[in-house]
Formats: structure tokens, C-alpha cells, sequence
């Protein structure tokens, strides 16, 4: 006995120094328990007296009291029959300090199967409890199952973390075929399963499995090692599982980002190329332009533009100042504005460039500062437009402005001539009149100074009247009768009239075919507008030359008619000297109103704008060409008469004709002196007058006429009622009744496109006894 | 779900689980003998729960067909004792119970008396270890095998209201280079059930005494 009891002393000592922390020995049959001063240390019991045993109930004296039930029936359990006892419990040290510990133990049986004895170990596992419970905490925190599975067995030892992860029901051992049943795709096994399955290489791996309580689908990661066991084939897998779903959508979301990301940078790269593509193909000229005006980039535009200009492709990495070295003018221009784009500058230039030589052209030019990523300033762009057309077309618009200020100036001239020529008129009338009426009274002897005063008197009211005949005829006012002519016999009939206006010095030729076609044209107006082109040549030729009239037949096409011209068949009438002539910017004026060469007191310079405007009113044109000492030639064009007709004799009655009476004159005037002396001149020529101051009289003197009025001779312009209007109601009144207009000016009341229309009769104002006897005596007699 | 005279507190379960931890242990000590091989030995869960769960239970665990050996017992409390095994483990516990001696033919032809026998060894150490303990006697019936699903071998009566109860117990008792793994389950009716905590109370009051 004493023999065995020193073994045992031995066995604890060894037991000790591997860590055991106490030993026992449960003597069932004595009833008696041994300790080693070990477990006496951790229960607090006298050493001394272990040797004698204790009573077995001290087994259960330091363990915690919520552990002791437990403990005391697991002990129960072995002294009944069960084998093994492993069992973990809390002791409560004599220092008060709470411990695990784990107990492991076994029982001895006897040859009857009955236990004798109780022996076991106590082992310290505070430190390991420790670190279990830090692993269960970490496991459910983490979300991390772990598993220990053993070749060869059907089943895995497995965390409670592990089956929640798969969704089975919480157990510390799972069949393999159970866990492996919530794989989705069951080629690959979580667990080997099978007695001949080898040892897998490795644990990573990723499982899509179906969870069991919940039916989601996850991914579980399994990790861990393969633990060889000797130099068998057994081996133990030891490792862990945790959900790795989220990562999984986040590694799938990253991945289709990363995709689109390539489109996308597949689209921006394409996005860039359309630019590159559309910028190389722009009609502007782009340029950019480094630090040191090396040329970074430079489209295809610009550089067929460049060479347009200049004879040279620029090409990237050129210096582009370099490229007008032979330019040192461009250069300099050049330089200049890219100075200042290179300084940061945003501006928008015009500049002329391109060798002269070569095509000129004006470009608008953007410029603006390049930058970097950081916004540092790394060159300049320039976008350049040829707007050489657009600043063509500004000219020709420009030009059109001025013909367009020009023609409103020439209207408002027009209405003021208008306006004047009226009431001037009428005040010719009467100064006409009244010197005709007192030239006429003059007795044969008197004093002869006076005639001649009244002789100047009325060249002077003569040349008042002319000068507004021409105002009227330049602001194509002026009521023209337009007759059939055969325009070689008017030149005829002009031709002493020229001779005593040209002085000897000067040649008169007059150049016309028999054959020329015939015009309509008023013949008095056309006379004038010859004879003051004559004049101009005259004036043109102070030391004599040749003054040539020439007329000729001409059938203008479409490009050969001047502008502003229809075209068609014309006469052409020419005046030409050979005299000093005139430079462009003088003949771009000649036919302003009061534009002359001559010298102040000498021209009205009224002449050929009154040309002008009687020929644009009679459907025709004027144009002059000249150039300085080689002469100038005038050319009235007038358009061929629609058919040829009996050309109408120029009347030219010298004698006065009188009236009868029987031959009753209505005379309506509003301006009391005009009509005084209308009244006063027509009973001199023995017709017999009555008279109204405005037309509402005149219709009542029609409607109770004592004697048949024979003739309603009437102002065109008066206030209420107008000569036209009391010309149509006395029509009405009396059918038959002829009418004779008299006006200064007809404000269009009485004439269509310049002309009197037809079968109305004008007596302009100022008219004098004979021109009123012989119209008067002309409309009666029709 | 279950009611409260029979819901087992932890002092309750540690007993039971100590007592079926030995008939266990019995029982596989005999299997041992019988096979010649190490026999692995969980430490078995217990749960008290409806028929209808403990059908669920285990064909969560098991998804093949099952076989089962039955024993009724009769005594204090009273009820059925079932062992079950995935059918596909039956044979090669009959291979494992004979020693592999017998060829195919033979392991098929005895198959249904040695899974009797083997059901008998294991189910009658538990519960003679358990009436043993709780000091009362419990007479069972001869075993019976039986194939199926889980609701067929809890007799699951879906139509009905009345819920019977199990006593379940899993215990892993893989044996190596055998890939048998079985449940132990006893089903019992609710006094049965009420009178097996008594006697484990009682149990406890003897063991922890006033200590406890």
C-alpha cells in the first residue's frame, strides 16, 4: 500500500510539472478522498493531513455553489456507472479569487464491473475559458463559425455561430451530408464526405449556399488548415466560415462599375475623338499655341488657310513665329496678339492677314488662355473665322444704306421743292402776269428804260420760274406730257438754239441714224435735259473741243443694262466732249442736287439731277462716264415707244388766240391775286368769265348758270374740295363740260407714274397772256 | 409551446443529460465489444419539443430515407424509444456489427436482426441506466425496425390538433471508418413527461441533497 501511495506521489509530481494544477483520488469503497497538496492549495485544506484522506464531500467544498449541483451530479453519473467525468467549474480560492478549472476523471472498474475508484485531474483553464469566451464572442460578433472535422467521421464538430450561419439548428456536432445539403451547387462540399474523399490542399473557398431556416441565399467563406496527423493519410480540418454576401454584391457592384467605368471611358474617349474629329474638320482655323509659340496643335482648316496666305503648311512642334521670318510685318502682328493670348488674355480680334501678293483675308480670332489640370496656364487656343465675305457684304450693306439715305434725302427735298414750287408759282403768276398785262398796256412812246425795266422784270420772274421748274424736275415732281417724238427732227430743232448757246470755240457735231427708233417723251423736258448737257460740255471745254449729240438705237439684255435699268429696246441719246472730265469720286456725285465743278454764282447745279429725274420718270436712265482730261459722256436712255405712231407736230404759235362770247370760262382759284389776273387776262381775250374762290361756289354758279358754261378752269390744289373733285361733280352736272387744270405743283392729284393721265389738261403755273391764250383756245377747240 | 410542467430547467437537463450520458456510455462500451472499433461518443443534446419539430429536426439533418428501431416502454412514465439511423448507414452498421465476415447477400438477409439487435443494445442501456438512476423499473416490449421519413417515424398526425411531445436526444456516435451516425428519441405523452421531471428532481434532491 505504502508502496503504491509512493507511486502515486511520483505520478503527481509528473502530473504537476505538466501543468495539472491538482489531483484525487476518489476511493469509492473506503469512502475516503486523497488529494496532492496541490488540490488541497486551490481548496484550502490543511496539508498535513492528507495522507489520512478526507471525506469524499470535500471533493465539493471550493467549488463555486452555482456549480456544485451540476458537478455533484455528474459525479453521481460516474459513481453509478459512468465512465468518464469531464467536467468545467468555477473553485473559489482560500484568497477569494474565482478560477476554472477543468476536471477530468475517470472510474475504476473492478472485475464486475462495478467502479472502485474515482481518479482524475484538475487542470487550470481560466486562461483558456478566457480566451473560449473571447472566441465565442468574437465568433457571434464577427459572425465567424469555426469547425473541427476528423477523417473518417460522418460528423463536424461545429460552433453554434457556424450552424446560425448556415440557418441550422444550433448543435455542436453536424452530419457532413447536413452541411453540406445547404450548398446551392453541391460540386464542391464544404466537408469532405465519403471514407475515400483525399484531403483537400486547402480550405479557401468560397460556397453559394441556400440557408435552411430562411431559404437565402448567401456566400459563405470558409477558410482554415489542413492538419496532417502523423505520417498517415488521416488528417483534421480545422477552420472557420463566415458570410461573405455583402462582399460579394459589393465585389459584384464594384465589377459592374468597373465595367461601365470602361465604357464609360470607352464612351469619354469617343466623346473626345468626335471633338478631335470635329474641330479637325471645322471650317474655323484653330490654333494652339505653347509658351514659346511652338504650335501644340493645328487643324486642318487652318493650315489649308495658311497655306492659302502664306504658300507654307505649318506643322505641329513649329515654331510658328519662324513661320513668318521672310514677314517681318506679319511677324510683328502676329507676335503682338499672341503675346498677349500667352499672357492669360481672353480677347476677340479682327486682323488682315496674308501676303499680298496672294490672297488677303480678314479673319475674327478668339483667343483664350490653356490650361492645365491645375489651372495653370500651359498655352493658347485661337479660333479664327474668315469673315472676309461678311465684311464684304458690311460694304455692300453699308452702300445700300447710303443709296437707301440718299434717295430719303431726295425725298425729303422732293416734298419741300413740292410744297414751295406751289405756292411760288402762283406768286410768279401774278408777277408774270401783272408785268405781261402793263408791257402790253405801254404806250408805243414810252419812256423806252421802262419797258426795259419791265423787259428784265420779267426775265428775272422767267428764270424764278425755270429755276422751280427744275427743283420739280429733279425731284421728278414736275408733270410731264409725254408725246411721240422723232427725236433726229427735235435734235433739228434745237440745233439754233445750241449754236447761239455754244460759243464758236467749240465744234457741234450731231451724230444720228434716219432709222432711230421713236420714243415717248415730253419733248419740252427733253430739249431741256439735252440743252443742259450741252451746257455742262461747254462748261467742261473753256478752251474749246468737240461736243458731240449723238442718238442711237440700243436693245439692252439683262447684263448690258446699267443697274436700276429694265431690260429692253432704248434710244440712246449721248452728249460727249472732249474736255477735262471728271475723277471717280466726282462722278459718283454728279448727279447730286446742288453738286457742281463750276464756280459759285455760275451753275444751280441743279442740271443733271434734273436730267436725272426726268429720265428715271420717263422710264429711262442717265449715266455719265469720264475720266480726268479725256472728256466726259453723258447718255440719256429712253425707252422705244410701244409702236410707232404719227408723230405729233411741235406747235409753236407766235400769235395770241382769242376767245368768243359765246365762250363762258368758270374760273376756280383760291388765291385771290392769281385769280384776279386769270379773269383779268381771259376778258382781255374777250371770253366771257365768271368766277369762284374754291370749288362748292363754282358748283352752284354750274348749277344755276344764266349762260352754258363752255369751259371749268381750275386750280388743282385747294383746301375742302381739290380740282379733280370739282372737275368729276361738274362732269356729273354737266356732261361735255371741258376741263383745263392749272397748278404749280399737281401733288400727283392729276397725274399716273409721273404722267397727266390721259385727256386732262395742265396750264402749269407761272403762265403768262399768250401761253394761257393759246392753251385755253387749245382745250376748246379739241 | 410547452407547457411549464414539464419545460426541464438546467439543473434538470444537466441530470437527465448525465443520466442518458451513462446509459450512453453503457451502451457504447457494449457496441465496442461488439465491433472492435473505437465508437465516438458526443455529449448529447436534449430538447423537449413537438412531433411535428423533431420530424423537422431531423430531416434538417437528414435527407435521405431513415430506418429506426423501436422499443415501447412501460413503467413510472411511459412512451416510445426510437434509435434511428440514415437508411443508407444500416448496412454498413450490420457490415460494422458482424465484422465485415458476411457478404452482401448475408449482410441484406440479416440485416433486420442486427439492426434489432444493435437498437436493442443501445436503447435498452439507456433507458435501463435511466430507470436505474431515477430508482424505478421500466419493462420494455422486443424491438421493432421501421423505415421512413421523419413524420412517419413520429407518427406526425397533421390533421390533428394534439400534439404529442419528444424527448430528443441526439447522439453522435460516429464510429470510425464507419460513417454511422443515429438519434435516440422517446416519444412520450405530457404526464409521462411531468412524471420523468419528479423523478429527476427527485434524482437531484438525492445527489446535490442540501448542499445544492
Amino acid at each position: 500500500m505504502a508502496e503504491r501511495r509512493a507511486a502515486d506521489d511520483q505520478l503527481r509530481a509528473v502530473l504537476a510539472a505538466a501543468g495539472a494544477s491538482g489531483s484525487w483520488d476518489w476511493d469509492i469503497a473506503a469512502d475516503r478522498l486523497f488529494v496532492d497538496t496541490r488540490f488541497a492549495d486551490l481548496y484550502g485544506l490543511d496539508a498535513r493531513n492528507l495522507a489520512d484522506g478526507l471525506p469524499t464531500s470535500a471533493f465539493f467544498g471550493a467549488i463555486h455553489p452555482e456549480d456544485r449541483p451540476r458537478i455533484r451530479i455528474a459525479v453521481a453519473g460516474l459513481l453509478a456507472g459512468a465512465e468518464l467525468f469531464s467536467k468545467e467549474f468555477r473553485l473559489v480560492l482560500p484568497s477569494g479569487e474565482t478560477i476554472w478549472v477543468h476536471g477530468r476523471g475517470q472510474s475504476h472498474l473492478n472485475a464486475s464491473d462495478e467502479p472502485v475508484r474515482f481518479t482524475g485531474l484538475l487542470v487550470d483553464v481560466t486562461e483558456r475559458k478566457r480566451t473560449e469566451e473571447r472566441l465565442r464572442i468574437a465568433q457571434s460578433a464577427g459572425g465567424i463559425g469555426t469547425f473541427e472535422y476528423s477523417d473518417g467521421f460522418a460528423t463536424v464538430s461545429v460552433s453554434q455561430e457556424f450552424c446560425r450561419l448556415l440557418g441550422l439548428h444550433p448543435a455542436e456536432r453536424l452530419p457532413v451530408r447536413t452541411i453540406n445539403s445547404v450548398l446551392v451547387d453541391g460540386s464542391a462540399q464544404l466537408i469532405p464526405e465519403g471514407t475515400d474523399a483525399a484531403a483537400p490542399k486547402a480550405l479557401e473557398g468560397d460556397f453559394l449556399i441556400r440557408r435552411r431556416d430562411d431559404g437565402a441565399e448567401r456566400w459563405i467563406a470558409r477558410r482554415g488548415e489542413v492538419v496532417r496527423e502523423g505520417s498517415g493519410p488521416g488528417y483534421r480540418l480545422l477552420g472557420a466560415i463566415y458570410d461573405v454576401s455583402d462582399a460579394k454584391r459589393t465585389q459584384a457592384q464594384m465589377q459592374a462599375l468597373n465595367e461601365t467605368l470602361e465604357l464609360r471611358v470607352a464612351e469619354a474617349l469617343a466623346e473626345k475623338k468626335a471633338y478631335a474629329d470635329v474641330i479637325e474638320s471645322s471650317p474655323a482655323a484653330v490654333t494652339v499655341l505653347g509658351p514659346g509659340y511652338e504650335i501644340l496643335a493645328i487643324n486642318r482648316a487652318n493650315i489649308d488657310a495658311f497655306e492659302g496666305a502664306f504658300g507654307k503648311r505649318p506643322e505641329v512642334g513649329a515654331n510658328f513665329l519662324a513661320l513668318f521670318d521672310d514677314l517681318p510685318e506679319h511677324r510683328a502682328q502676329q507676335q503682338a496678339i499672341w503675346t498677349r493670348a500667352l499672357a492669360g488674355e481672353t480677347f476677340v480680334t479682327v486682323e488682315e492677314f496674308g501676303d499680298r501678293a496672294l490672297a488677303r483675308r480678314w479673319y475674327e480670332m478668339r483667343f483664350s488662355p490653356l490650361l492645365d489640370r491645375d489651372g495653370l496656364q500651359i498655352g493658347a487656343s485661337s479660333t479664327s473665322y474668315d469673315i472676309t465675305d461678311r465684311m464684304l457684304a458690311e460694304a455692300q450693306l453699308e452702300q445700300a444704306e447710303d443709296a437707301l439715305r440718299q434717295a430719303q434725302k431726295m425725298e425729303a427735298v422732293g416734298q419741300l421743292t413740292g410744297g414751295i414750287a406751289h405756292d411760288f408759282n402762283n406768286l410768279l403768276t401774278i408777277i408774270i402776269g401783272s408785268i405781261d398785262t402793263a408791257l402790253r398796256r405801254l404806250e408805243p412812246d414810252a419812256d423806252p428804260r421802262l419797258r426795259r425795266s419791265l423787259d428784265n422784270a420779267v426775265t428775272g420772274a422767267e428764270r424764278a420760274a425755270a429755276l422751280t421748274h427744275r427743283l420739280l424736275a429733279f425731284s421728278r415732281r414736275q408733270a410731264l406730257n409725254p408725246r411721240i417724238l422723232d427725236v433726229p427732227r427735235l435734235l433739228l430743232g434745237m440745233s439754233d438754239l445750241l449754236s447761239r448757246t455754244i460759243t464758236e470755240a467749240i465744234a457741234v457735231a450731231i451724230d444720228v441714224p434716219d432709222d432711230l427708233w421713236q420714243i415717248e417723251a415730253d419733248p419740252n423736258q427733253l430739249e431741256n435735259a439735252i440743252l443742259n448737257l450741252a451746257v455742262n460740255a461747254r462748261d467742261a471745254m473753256p478752251a474749246g473741243g468737240q461736243l458731240t449729240i449723238a442718238a442711237r438705237s440700243v436693245a439692252l439684255d439683262e447684263a448690258a443694262a446699267p443697274d436700276d435699268v429694265e431690260a429692253g429696246e432704248y434710244v440712246a441719246i449721248s452728249v460727249a466732249d472732249t474736255g477735262v472730265g471728271m475723277d471717280a469720286e466726282m462722278l459718283a456725285k454728279v448727279f447730286d442736287p446742288f453738286f457742281t465743278t463750276k464756280e459759285v454764282g455760275k451753275g444751280t447745279g441743279l442740271g443733271l439731277s434734273m436730267v436725272y429725274g426726268f429720265a428715271r420718270q420717263s422710264g429711262g436712265h442717265v449715266t455719265v462716264s469720264s475720266e480726268p482730261g479725256r472728256g466726259t459722256t453723258a447718255t440719256i436712255l429712253l425707252p422705244r415707244a410701244a409702236a410707232d405712231a404719227a408723230v405729233e407736230p411741235v406747235q409753236n404759235q407766235e400769235r395770241v388766240a382769242l376767245g368768243r362770247a359765246d365762250e363762258t370760262v368758270l374760273v376756280v382759284e383760291d388765291d385771290d391775286d392769281v385769280r384776279a389776273y386769270t379773269v383779268g387776262a381771259l376778258r382781255e381775250l374777250n371770253y366771257r368769265t365768271i368766277e369762284a374762290h374754291d370749288g362748292l361756289s363754282a358748283l352752284r354758279l354750274l348749277e344755276r348758270q344764266d349762260q352754258p358754261i363752255t369751259l371749268l378752269l381750275t386750280d388743282v390744289v385747294m383746301p375742302a374740295m381739290s380740282g379733280p373733285e370739282l372737275a368729276a361733280a361738274a362732269i356729273e352736272l354737266q356732261p361735255g363740260l371741258k376741263i383745263l387744270y392749272t397748278s404749280g405743283y399737281t401733288r400727283d392729284t392729276i397725274m399716273q407714274d409721273g404722267r397727266l393721265e390721259a385727256g386732262v389738261e395742265l396750264l402749269p403755273k407761272p403762265f403768262t397772256f399768250k401761253t394761257l391764250a393759246s392753251k385755253v383756245r387749245e382745250v376748246l377747240d379739241q | 409551446m410547452i407547457p411549464d410542467e414539464i419545460a426541464l430547467n438546467e439543473l434538470e437537463r444537466d441530470a437527465l443529460v448525465e443520466i442518458v450520458n451513462i446509459g450512453v456510455g453503457r451502451a457504447a462500451a457494449n457496441l465496442r465489444k461488439m465491433i472492435g472499433d473505437q465508437v465516438l461518443l458526443s455529449v448529447p443534446s436534449i430538447e423537449v419539443v413537438s412531433r411535428q419539430r423533431a420530424a423537422r429536426l431531423i430531416g434538417e439533418r437528414e435527407l435521405a430515407g431513415l430506418v429506426a428501431v423501436r422499443q415501447d416502454f412501460t413503467g413510472p412514465f411511459s412512451g416510445r424509444a426510437l434509435l434511428i439511423f440514415p437508411e443508407t448507414n444500416s448496412l454498413e452498421l450490420v457490415r460494422a456489427v458482424t465484422g465485415g465476415a458476411l457478404g452482401v447477400d448475408e449482410v441484406l438477409e440479416m440485416e433486420e436482426e442486427a439492426l434489432a439487435e444493435t437498437g436493442n443494445v443501445i436503447l435498452n442501456s439507456c433507458l435501463a441506466t435511466m430507470a436505474n438512476m431515477l430508482k424505478r423499473s421500466l419493462s420494455m416490449t422486443i424491438p421493432e425496425v421501421l423505415r421512413g421519413d421523419g413524420a412517419t417515424l413520429f407518427e406526425v398526425d397533421f390533421a390533428s390538433e394534439k400534439q404529442g411531445l419528444v424527448l430528443f436526444l441526439y447522439i453522435d456516435f460516429s464510429v470510425r471508418n464507419h460513417n454511422i451516425r443515429g438519434y435516440i428519441a422517446m416519444l412520450m405523452d405530457l404526464p409521462s413527461l411531468a412524471t420523468l421531471k419528479e423523478l429527476l428532481d427527485e434524482f437531484i434532491a438525492r445527489v446535490v441533497g442540501d448542499d445544492g
